[in-house]
């Protein structure tokens, strides 16, 4: 009970001081935007390969809803690097709180800014003409999917800031991290143009796991196998992230 | 009662860094009780193992009843802690700040509601409930992080290095609010500092710790006693090298086998004699080094501060290490955070 209340009160200091940042909102509002109008030029000539299907916006939504759940996730640790630098951690510690609640209350509001940031991606990617095949419980599912796998980014993110404790090292890591991880996926290109061994290699990404079925529920419809698959490779992510997290936060923080 | 009994409280950090080394002191309920020391002398690591924050490495520690290393989160509750970082919330209002920490120690919203209004008050803080807090000045977002860590009503209250990097017009209202915090609310406070005019101002007992290790405990007055007498300061033409310490040698010897000097302390390019009534053993003092025809640039003659009685235990002053210690200090607080 404790946990969730001191969950709470922290969730709702994250969101209110993202609220508070409108230049913050305002990038992460108009990025997805440039990303949706940009990419479908520069990939023209692409857009009649096999597997994407003619119409590349329609093809690339899905990848931009994921790519910005992985940035955002992935910089989830920048906002515990600056409460450990202002001295507000150690002074958290000093009072009762439960000790699990400053990190899960880090990655609860983490999602839900990333889970608003999914859903208006869709929207505008309605408007700008895209379909998706299986309307709203298909954004739904969606949503769960990319959700894993932020939990299992921001949890990880998290972590890698308490251990490494400054933000050169940090941005670094994250940097390193963040666009292989992009890229050796299907975001932007279809697995089957992919060379072998990248194709090989994106199965073992959890990116990949999110785009390969969030592009489905967009363009084709429920595709159950693969999507059996990816709840249960993201959620095994997500579990993998937070164990990392909450390990670092016992070994570092205390 | 005693609010805190430690004995024999030790941390030794990697590297075999004895930071606190075998302290042993009690504070009782309701006094200010200062903990004087250069950077770098353990106050910090003392307060952190007082509050949970770190382990000791040996010892134990009793705070409010309860030992801090068998149930810290019983001793959270009763304590408040404003660390030598002003840890507040830039990005929300100061009455945010302060109702989140009430959370932090579960009161419900109304208690918090009523409690901000008197914090504020206490603090002078009024007007500036809803303001971010990347507004206030320096000297006020210290006064909210003082109140932060009162919402709850601790029966003690850790403040370290309440005024660092404060200016001093600024720390002699922080003084003021502290003083009145003790009166005002009963509380325990125990303060580290490496100022001695503010231990000397706030503190109702004093230990000195430098190294690790308590070097003297008393309240001021006792402290400053303890000296015996009055201080005579000599400063020569040269504050280094070969002349500086003919000075020294030569001095001392013409001064040796005379009754009224108690003791003599060089440090700092300057020479402290221990003396009986000043003002009379300032002429005789001139008159023996004269005889020896040994120059003297100034003599100043003082009631014992805080800082002699420093001086007199370590043989340095306090003063003296600050330009280079600080950087240590630093380098010690962005440690401690690790």
């Amino acid at each position: 009970m404790n946990f969730l209340t001191d969950t709470w009160f922290q969730v709702a200091r994250q969101l209110r001081t993202q609220v508070r940042m409108r230049v913050w909102i305002f990038i992460n509002l108009v990025q997805p935007i440039i990303w949706l109008l940009l990419f479908p030029q520069i990939f023209k000539s692409v857009s009649n390969l096999p597997g994407i299907g003619g119409d590349y916006l329609q093809f690339l939504a899905p990848g931009v809803v994921v790519m910005t759940v992985l940035f955002g996730s992935a910089w989830a640790g920048m906002g515990l690097l600056h409460d450990i630098d202002m001295g507000i951690l150690s002074k958290m510690l000093a009072t009762p709180i439960t000790r699990l609640s400053i990190i899960t209350s880090r990655v609860i509001a983490s999602m839900v800014m990333l889970v608003i940031q999914a859903l208006i991606i869709f929207t505008i990617a309605v408007i700008m003409g895209v379909r998706i095949e299986t309307g709203v419980p298909g954004v739904l599912l969606a949503i769960l999917l990319i959700s894993l796998l932020g939990l299992g980014f921001a949890a990880f993110s998290n972590g890698l800031a308490l251990l490494l404790r400054r933000p050169e090292p940090l941005i670094g890591v994250i940097n390193f991290i963040a666009m292989p991880t992009m890229f050796l996926s299907s975001i932007m290109m279809p697995g089957e143009l992919l060379p072998d061994w990248l194709d090989t290699v994106r199965h073992f990404n959890p990116v990949d796991y999110a785009v390969v079925s969030v592009r489905d529920l967009v363009m084709t419809g429920y595709v159950w196998a693969n999507l059996w698959q990816s709840l249960l490779v993201l959620s095994a992510w997500a579990a993998v992230g937070i164990a990392f997290g909450t390990m670092m936060f016992r070994i570092k923080a205390e | 009662m005693s609010v805190i009994v430690t004995n024999q409280l030790t941390k030794v950090f990697p590297g075999n860094i004895r930071a606190v080394d075998g302290i042993d002191f009690e504070v009782k309920a309701g006094e200010i009780f200062g903990f004087l020391g250069p950077n770098g002398a353990g106050k910090t690591t003392t307060i952190k193992m007082l509050n949970t924050l770190i382990k000791p490495t040996s010892g134990t520690a009793v705070v409010t009843g309860i030992d801090v290393v068998r149930n810290p989160a019983e001793v959270r509750k009763n304590i408040g802690y404003v660390a030598q970082d002003v840890g507040v919330d830039e990005y929300a209002t100061g009455r945010e700040n302060l109702a989140l920490y009430g959370r932090f120690y579960r009161l419900d919203g109304r208690t918090i509601k009523q409690r901000v209004k008197g914090l504020f008050e206490l603090v002078d803080l009024t007007g500036y409930e809803d303001k971010i807090v990347s507004t206030y000045s320096g000297g006020m977002r210290k006064r909210l992080d003082i109140a932060m860590g009162l919402i709850h009503q601790p029966q003690l209250i850790f403040l370290d290095e309440p005024t660092v990097g404060l200016d001093p017009q600024t720390r002699v209202h922080i003084w003021d609010y502290i003083g009145n915090l003790a009166k005002a609310m009963g509380i325990t406070i125990f303060l580290t500092t490496h100022y001695m005019e503010e231990a000397d101002r706030l503190a109702d007992r004093i230990a000195i710790i430098d190294l690790g290790k308590i070097i003297a405990m008393g309240t001021p007055a006792e402290l400053k006693q303890s000296i015996g007498g009055d201080v005579v300061t000599l400063s020569p033409r040269e504050t280094g090298g070969e002349q500086y310490e003919e000075f020294i040698r030569r001095t001392q010897a013409a001064l040796a086998d005379q009754a009224f000097i108690l003791g003599t302390q060089e440090a700092a390019g300057e020479l402290a004699l221990y003396v009986n009534k000043g003002e009379s053993a300032a002429p005789k003092i001139m008159r023996l080094l004269a005889n020896e025809g040994i120059e003297v640039e100034a003599l100043s003659v003082s009631r014992p501060s805080l800082d002699d009685v420093f001086l007199k235990y370590t043989g340095r002053t306090i003063r003296a290490q600050e330009g280079t210690a600080t950087t240590y200090a630093q380098m010690q607080r962005r440690h401690g955070r690790r």
